[in-house]
């Protein structure tokens, strides 16, 4: 698995065979609070980055979930399907939220390391 | 007051529904007006209740109403004692401040802004008595809405048998300088815990209460709102109130929309400004509070549509573009329980 890296929007990403993994950021989750329902993306669905592909739901807000990077949607967590608050006890491991397979890597090379994450989130 | 503490809304939720819950809600509003005829008098053009009548120790839900009866805001008011001199306690939402004091003060102009020196908390849930009795005296025979003046650290308090949850709790209104001391006090008790607005407004939502701004606004009537029930009739017919005659003809006659309670079919949430449609694409109504509600696992919504709309038919709610079904249910959404005559009654 590549290193993981971060998005403006709150969400990571990593990569392992041109399949990235994505959810959003454990501190997306802290500042959601209590995550009750996510409309996960369709698979087979081709998407550019930046789209907004699906929503988190937690008790404040609904929350937009961006594409990091182009590709095609190729699997979704259902088990968070009955249990979305699996994101907010392991956002960044269990709480992954989609897989897709990626068309640029060259996209994938200029999100943020973890360090420059945590940079921005200081700021 | 902070959305939630370090638990979350869903946890503070439910402590307050099991155990208690604890609301620091010093940023509302609360006034002391001398309770003198004249002042009164000035009052009741806005305020539809017999002021004169008002029992003491007893607090009543009312309104602030402008010309055409609509809510300038909500409001609890008290007929109590405070060494040995008569006044009204009026508590009212923290939004309104501005429009709400300058209607006191014209009317009374000595009125006392007492959050400016005293703190408000609501001890909330079916543990607040037992939290609360080591602390403070709370007599046996204190109802819902009853309220007294009590004692803590030599100064007086205010204490109400009331809140905004639906559960039975109390709200005291304290010095300042005891403020901090009686929270950590209260605290010790394991059964109870900080809570914010989240859980404030799950818990208010699930009791089926209004909340100014949403379901209450200068263009809504309490009868609109569903809330005739705190107007007193006899003062409909006195010229000396604000809408009057627009409140005996809602009375009369049928309203134009009615408050419904909704409940989700499916996982997503209802919120504030969603639209509501028949199952012919017609706009029906809208939201104007909705949540998660952690007692149904479902979410909940509070919303006004037309009233010839018949409810039996399938109502939707636009969300995300989408069209999901949502189901009536009548309000509140939980059993309210609140102390009366020694007993916990809905």
């Amino acid at each position: 698995m590549s290193e993981k890296k971060y998005t403006k929007d709150h969400e990571w990403v990593s990569i392992e065979n041109e399949i990235a993994t994505i959810g959003i950021s454990n501190h997306a989750q802290e500042s959601l609070g209590d995550i009750v329902f996510i409309e996960l993306p369709s698979v087979g669905n081709s998407v550019k980055a930046k789209d907004e592909i699906c929503v988190v739901e937690s008790v404040k807000a609904a929350s937009d979930i961006y594409a990091p990077i182009d590709g095609e949607i190729i699997e979704v967590n259902n088990n968070l399907e009955n249990d979305a608050a699996i994101i907010n006890k392991d956002a960044e491991n269990e709480g992954w939220i989609f897989k897709m397979k990626i068309s640029d890597s060259s996209q994938y090379s200029e999100l943020m390391s973890e360090d420059e994450y945590k940079q921005f989130l200081e700021q | 007051m902070p959305i939630n503490y370090k638990t979350g809304i869903i946890n503070e939720h439910k402590n307050v529904r099991n155990h208690s819950g604890i609301f620091d809600v010093s940023h509302m509003g609360q006034i002391l007006i001398e309770n003198n005829e004249s002042y009164l008098h000035k009052l009741e053009k806005y305020i539809p209740l017999q002021l004169k009548k008002l029992t003491k120790n007893r607090s009543h839900y009312s309104f602030l109403l402008n010309k055409d009866g609509g809510v300038i805001d909500d409001l609890i008011i008290s007929n109590i004692d405070i060494k040995d001199k008569s006044y009204l306690y009026i508590v009212y939402n923290a939004s309104r401040k501005k429009e709400d004091e300058e209607i006191f003060i014209s009317c009374a102009p000595n009125a006392e802004k007492i959050y400016e020196k005293n703190c408000l908390f609501a001890i909330q849930g079916p543990d607040s008595i037992n939290v609360l009795k080591n602390i403070i005296d709370i007599p046996n025979n204190m109802n819902f809405f009853d309220i007294l003046i009590s004692k803590y650290d030599n100064n007086e308090i205010i204490v109400s048998r009331s809140g905004y949850t639906g559960e039975d709790g109390f709200e005291l209104s304290i010095p300042n300088e005891s403020a901090e001391n009686l929270i950590n006090l209260l605290l010790k008790n394991e059964n109870t815990m900080l809570c914010g607005l989240g859980s404030r407004d799950s818990l208010r939502l699930e009791a089926g209460l209004s909340l100014y701004g949403h379901e209450l606004s200068e263009k809504i009537t309490p009868i609109e709102a569903g809330l005739s029930w705190a107007l007193d009739k006899e003062r409909l017919e006195d010229e000396n109130l604000n809408g009057n005659k627009v409140l005996s003809d809602q009375l009369k006659n049928k309203l134009s929309n009615k408050k419904i309670g909704l409940i989700s079919t499916s996982k997503s949430m209802l919120r504030d400004g969603m639209t509501l449609f028949d199952n012919n694409n017609n706009e029906i109504g809208k939201i104007t509070s909705g949540c998660f509600s952690p007692n149904l696992n479902k979410s909940i919504a509070i919303g006004y549509i037309i009233s010839e709309f018949n409810t039996d038919n399938p109502i939707f709610c636009e969300i995300r573009k989408k069209f999901e079904l949502v189901k009536i249910n009548n309000l509140p959404f939980v059993k309210k329980n609140y102390k009366k005559n020694g007993s916990i009654y809905e």
